[in-house]
């Protein structure tokens, strides 16, 4: 190690111990203890747990390897570490055979790579985490200590700070918490950009679609003072603007067209697409966007419509459950579909990673295995249907008929799987499946609209016969869990009931009573005494990755102790604050983001920001943002005329030649998703995507070059621009269509050139060009 | 630690596919934790699952108690089963190891001293979903990566002209792109699916030929998509991304001749289709061979569409049947790897996601001469690649049907495979929803008695 890299590795060193110095052992690092936890504990759990922990009976040597406090303290015959000598420390020796006397493990030695894992974390200094014993609630002490961090205290208003220097830069009170950490970095905010880059900006914030001609033609003549604000509410009050934020969401939602091949109807999934653009076009106040997604059912005065809100979870992943199969292998199955909802409700309105504690509890943040099965018994007494949206009395005609026909199939189930198999199986077959069609033809509304909805039953996996598996729902029962030890459905621990996160409960969390509990868990999420202030903080930090192209945390579906700090803790504490206030209006939220002065910013700069803060960290100028593939695909259409802008309605294939609307009624297969779409970053829906990783590949170039749908959109766009008699006039044309601006002198010529040589067919060649070029792709 | 080329650097830094990291995320690992056995993956997926005892894992035994049911083989797996049945197939001891290699794969059985045969393999899950999960992503969830990608993310790719992780199979295997899906992966480690049912390349990759366009035309093309671009980026400070962007265009560009030729077996000789024989299994063999030739850095071969290998009834015939057609591509795929020199450091593995019962099934009423699926003990086998040769590790019991002596879960396999590619599958990670996920979850041990 260079000197200098050692003189500040010492000096971080210096700055990180100091505060702990007064306790009695400095404070662990990060690293260390991530090192104990993901190498060393589960070695020791593995290896050495059997005849070392609680649970050893007897226990060996009267050591104990499952608690910190334990594994200092050593065993019957003392320590067993010595910190930083590892060639001291007698469980080395032991690990090591050397010691005929000491083997260890008795049966047979390590192999060499871990007994190397213990010697490295001895020598490092056998760091170990604060006690935490497992499978216990936290004690209230730790949870007030827990309650320390940032993210879990309740939300206040920061007064803005005053600026250093007199300036009229800020336009609104977030500009003053931007300007002051600029300030403070030496930087300052970058000029306005132009009209024409923040209408065509704003526009795809938005919309997700390009501004016409006209619409940039009039915003820059514009003289009103307010012309911008003017803008601003239009866009809002585009139905266009719920198409582009419901992608977002559906994006967290994992949402599908399709789920599993073995559930009723999959083809009806865009009616809750449909509701995520409704609601969000209404404005719905996000907390009660909340509460519908997880308890429309249990909500009274709700129409019948409003449950298509339930998709949130109606769409989950579902895995197979295969009869033939032993009940033990089928509740492990089970209990990964309460993982991927868990996780899933978790980090989309909370920020938090509550599925870690399903084997343990969490290793970095307050939430204990008790809290994991607290909220899996809400799951687990939640089932997946798909509701009629008819009045009550005529859908439960049809569910009537929906209850007939299961019995009938679980009867051709059986009849299937019987051994010996009857003399006449296919007749019965045969006649039960037509008993099954004439249910469906003589019912009224059979065929009436259905979501995927939820409803309280709880699944029971049950033995039957020799083992095989029978699955029960017990409609309108609900379920208290035991935790799974070690995350094993058949080891069982103790039950426990289904409540909130203990640690967002202010005193303790009391149990739910209300049914499955899952309306009392959307109502904790959403207040602010409880999970609210960290919803409200979650979803102002995801509008604000969108329209700034970077979170204030950014990590925006992990803020507890492994995600990342803000960047502007104050600014996001106020804003999430004044989002509550303002009735948690995501319309608000955005208009509030949009109107400053930061988000008004060019993205070029000749300033030193560049040199201090390359990844604009502290928003010295506006981040430039490559379209998402849905705006991009939207925008070729929209230039070539062929957009369709219908709303709603059943999603079509993406290539098929027909589909002219917006990306978003593309249809999303979860399992076999659409080679444009997946060239493309769109997240694979089988569970929770925070961001789109986003990358730039040869393959996507490949689309360009050679996609049909692109040659088709280069050759209508061509068409829209008629060459005529001065191809000048057409290139400007072509650039004010496709890029909001008049083509210059140096791009005339360039394409009379291109034009020239191609003869007749270059132009739509030449437009396929600029519909995959850089300015098209990426906006400023 | 092994000197890095210009590619791999650029691939180390870049990503798989010569992609570009974005504003601060992260696309790949840093390449490999210590110098590789193997550099590149062929693996032959049987797809359905081979019954061991007809092929690598001889049990007289199944004869002496051939109809009868004692109690080590009253083990539950998905179907019920009735009684043992004998395999008809003999075998015969190969090569200077003296491995055993059933008759019906006569042109494998030359290559006996360079196999390294598993035949204590065991899963947890006799339902082909879960299995296949367990042995592409590592366990029975849908939401992780699967083994490819892991590879693609952590070593990136040789070839930027070429997708780095290739699935062949003509016709569509059951479960489909979850078993190569990159998950929460960069989507760029995502396998890419090719059906070569056809054998045009133009067909293979997405987008990858003009229809209208000829070479010279998008040469021209290219050029003034570089002049617009560079014009564009002059007044943006060079900023990367767009930089990034107009280079991959080019290497789009490049690709679209390169692939064609990696695809089309049409420039092979007579002599060397015949070797590998014309059906479908056999053509995914030869385009195996020339994709890891071209660096490549994981294929995978799908016998084929639905899940051929899954013989419930008329299970003799059929493995007879399915053992031609794979015996000779196979041998000849090894015969082209060992000349080229490429074995040294191409792994290549055979098998499926489970065995087959030693006992008939019971289940589908069509006689008994079927066999249900085997999660409790089967057989793969690697070849090359730092492998040792000649080898049958582990057993299972008498019948074949537990493992039972050295017994090898798919973690191990799966650590054992990352370890040859120089790959420590503790270290290999991928921090999501909170934790560091790995192939091998929280298990596996490297099997080192197998490494040469």
């Amino acid at each position: 190690m260079p000197l200098t890299r050692l003189i500040s590795a010492l000096l971080v060193l210096l700055v990180v111990v100091a505060p702990a110095q007064s306790a009695a052992a400095p404070k662990p690092s990060a690293k260390e203890l991530e090192f104990f936890e993901r190498r060393v504990r589960p070695l020791l759990v593995r290896r050495c747990y059997t005849c070392h922990s609680a649970k050893s009976k007897p226990l060996k040597g009267g050591l104990r390897l499952d608690r910190s406090s334990a594994i200092r303290r050593g065993g019957d015959s003392g320590v067993v570490f010595v910190p930083g000598r590892p060639d001291s420390s007698p469980l080395i020796e032991a690990v090591r055979y050397t010691n005929a006397e000491l083997k260890m493990p008795p049966k047979s030695k390590l192999p060499a790579s871990e007994i190397a894992v213990l010697v490295e974390w001895v020598r490092r200094g056998a760091v170990l985490p604060p006690d935490r014993p497992l499978d216990t609630p936290t004690s209230s002490a730790d949870l007030k200590a827990a309650r320390e961090f940032w993210s879990f205290q309740p939300l206040k208003r920061h007064d803005p700070p005053t600026p250093a220097i007199r300036t009229a830069w800020p336009r609104s009170r977030l500009d003053h918490f931007v300007l002051a950490r600029l300030t403070q970095q030496k930087l300052s905010p970058s000029n306005p950009a132009t009209r024409r880059t923040l209408i065509r900006r704003l526009s795809f914030d938005l919309l997700g679609l390009p501004p016409t001609p006209t619409e940039v033609d009039r915003f820059v003549c514009d003289q009103r003072p307010d012309a911008y604000q003017r803008l601003v509410d239009r866009l809002l009050a585009s139905p266009h603007y719920g198409e582009r934020w419901a992608r977002h969401w559906l994006d967290l939602a994992r949402y599908s067209d399709t789920t599993a091949s073995w559930l009723k109807t999959t083809a009806q999934a865009w009616r809750y697409r449909d509701w995520v653009v409704e609601a969000l076009n209404a404005d719905l106040p996000f907390d009660e966007f909340v509460r519908r997604q997880l308890a429309a059912d249990h909500m009274r005065n709700l129409p019948i419509q409003q449950r298509r809100a339930l998709g949130f979870l109606g769409l989950s992943p579902t895995y197979w459950k295969e009869p033939r199969l032993a009940p033990g292998l089928i509740k492990v199955v089970v209990a990964e579909e309460w993982e991927e909802r868990i996780d899933t409700i978790g980090r989309t309105f909370l920020g938090l990673t509550i599925a870690c504690a399903r084997c343990h509890d969490h290793k970095f943040d307050p939430i204990t295995q008790a809290d994991y099965y607290a909220l899996a018994g809400v799951l687990a007494s939640t089932r997946l249907f798909d509701q009629p949206l008819l009045p009550a009395d005529r859908a439960r005609v049809v569910r009537d008929a929906d209850r007939r026909i299961s019995r009938l199939e679980r009867a051709v189930t059986q009849v299937t799987l019987r051994i010996p198999a009857p003399g006449d199986k296919q007749q019965q077959i045969t006649r039960l499946k037509a008993q099954i069609e004439e249910i469906k033809k003589s019912t009224p509304d059979f065929d009436a609209p259905r979501a995927h909805s939820l409803e309280d039953a709880s699944l029971f996996v049950l033995a039957d016969g020799q083992d095989m598996t029978r699955l029960e729902y017990r409609l309108g029962e609900v379920r208290d869990l035991a935790i799974h030890r070690r995350g094993n459905p058949s080891s069982p621990g103790p039950i426990v009931p289904r409540r909130f996160l203990e640690v967002l409960s202010p005193g303790k969390a009391r149990p739910f009573t209300n049914g499955s509990g899952r309306l009392e868990l959307a109502d904790a999420l959403v207040d602010p005494r409880q999970g609210g202030s960290l919803t409200a903080r979650v979803i102002v930090n995801r509008i604000w990755r969108q329209h700034f192209g970077r979170g204030l945390v950014t990590t925006p579906s992990n803020f507890g102790l492994q995600g990342e700090l803000p960047s502007h803790p104050r600014l996001l504490e106020d804003l999430a604050a004044r989002f509550i206030d303002n009735g948690w209006s995501l319309k608000w939220l955005h208009r509030d983001m949009v109107l400053s002065a930061t988000y008004r910013q060019a993205s070029r700069s000749d300033g030193p920001g560049r040199a201090i803060d390359p990844d604009n960290r502290f928003l010295w100028r506006m981040n430039p943002r490559r379209l998402s593939i849905e705006s991009w695909r939207d925008a070729m259409l929209t230039a070539s005329g062929e957009l369709d802008t219908a709303l709603g309605g059943p999603s079509m294939k993406v290539d098929d030649p027909r589909h002219r609307r917006r990306t978003l009624y593309s249809r999303i297969d979860r399992r076999e998703l659409d080679t444009m779409l997946m060239l493309y970053d769109f997240p694979i829906p089988s569970g929770h995507s925070p961001k789109r990783i986003r990358t730039i590949t040869p393959l996507q170039q490949l689309f360009v070059l050679n996609s049909p749908f692109i040659v088709r959109q280069s050759v209508l766009t061509a068409a829209r621009v008629p060459v005529g008699a001065r191809p000048r006039d057409a290139v400007d044309r072509l650039y004010r269509l496709l890029f909001d601006r008049s083509a210059e002198g140096v791009e005339i010529e360039t394409a009379v050139e291109f034009l020239a040589v191609a003869g007749p067919q270059g132009w739509p060649q030449y437009v396929q060009v600029l519909l995959g070029s850089n300015e098209f792709v990426f906006v400023d | 630690m092994i000197p890095l080329t210009r590619r791999q650097m650029i691939t180390r830094m870049g990503g798989g596919l010569g992609a570009v990291a974005m504003a601060g995320e992260m696309h790949a690992a840093e390449g490999p934790h210590f110098a590789p056995r193997a550099r590149r993956v062929i693996q032959l997926f049987m797809n359905g699952g081979p019954f061991q005892g007809d092929l690598f894992d001889p049990k007289p035994l199944l004869h002496k108690f051939a109809g009868q049911r004692p109690e080590a083989v009253r083990l539950r797996t998905e179907r019920q089963t009735a009684g043992l049945m004998p395999s008809p197939f003999r075998f015969r001891r190969h090569g200077h190891s003296g491995l055993e290699i059933s008759e019906l794969l006569p042109h494998l059985s030359r290559h006996a001293d360079r196999l390294c045969v598993i035949r204590s393999l065991h899963t947890d899950n006799p339902n082909h979903g879960p299995a296949l999960l367990q042995i592409n992503n590592g366990t029975i969830s849908p939401t992780v990566p699967s083994m490819g990608s892991w590879l693609s993310y952590g070593l990136g790719t040789e070839n930027e002209n070429l997708p780095g992780y290739v699935v062949l199979c003509p016709g569509r295997p059951v479960r489909f792109s979850v078993l190569w899906t990159s998950a929460f992966l960069p989507a760029e480690h995502q396998g890419t699916y090719i059906n070569h049912k056809s054998l045009d390349p133009k067909q293979m990759i997405p987008y990858l030929r003009n229809a209208n366009l000829d070479r010279a035309t998008q040469s021209r093309q290219l050029e003034l998509m570089r002049r617009v671009n560079r014009r564009h980026l002059e007044r943006r400070d060079g900023d990367p991304l767009l930089a990034a962007r107009l280079k991959s265009m080019e290497t789009a560009f490049r690709m679209q001749f390169a692939a064609t030729d990696a695809f089309d077996l049409a420039r092979e000789s007579k002599s060397v289709r015949e070797a590998y024989g014309t059906r479908e299994f056999g053509n995914g063999c030869l385009l195996a061979r020339r994709l890891v030739e071209r660096g490549v850095r994981f294929v995978q071969i799908y016998y084929g569409n639905g899940q051929p290998w899954d013989t419930h009834h008329g299970h003799n015939a059929r493995t007879a049947s399915l053992c031609r057609d794979i015996d000779r591509p196979i041998a000849a795929l090894l015969d082209d790897l060992a000349r080229s020199g490429l074995l040294e450091d191409t792994l290549v593995v055979w098998g499926g996601e489970f065995g087959r019962t030693p006992t008939t099934d019971l289940s589908e009423g069509k006689g008994t001469d079927g066999r249900d699926h085997n999660h409790y003990g089967f057989t793969m086998w690697l070849a090359g690649g730092g492998m040792k040769g000649g080898v049958a590790h582990g057993a299972t019991d008498d019948f074949g049907f537990q493992a039972v002596t050295d017994t090898v879960h798919v973690h191990d396999l799966h650590a054992t495979i990352l370890h040859q590619m120089g790959l420590d599958h503790e270290r290999l990670t991928y921090r999501y929803a909170g934790r560091d996920f790995r192939l091998t979850d929280v298990h596996g041990n490297v099997i080192h008695e197998l490494l040469a």
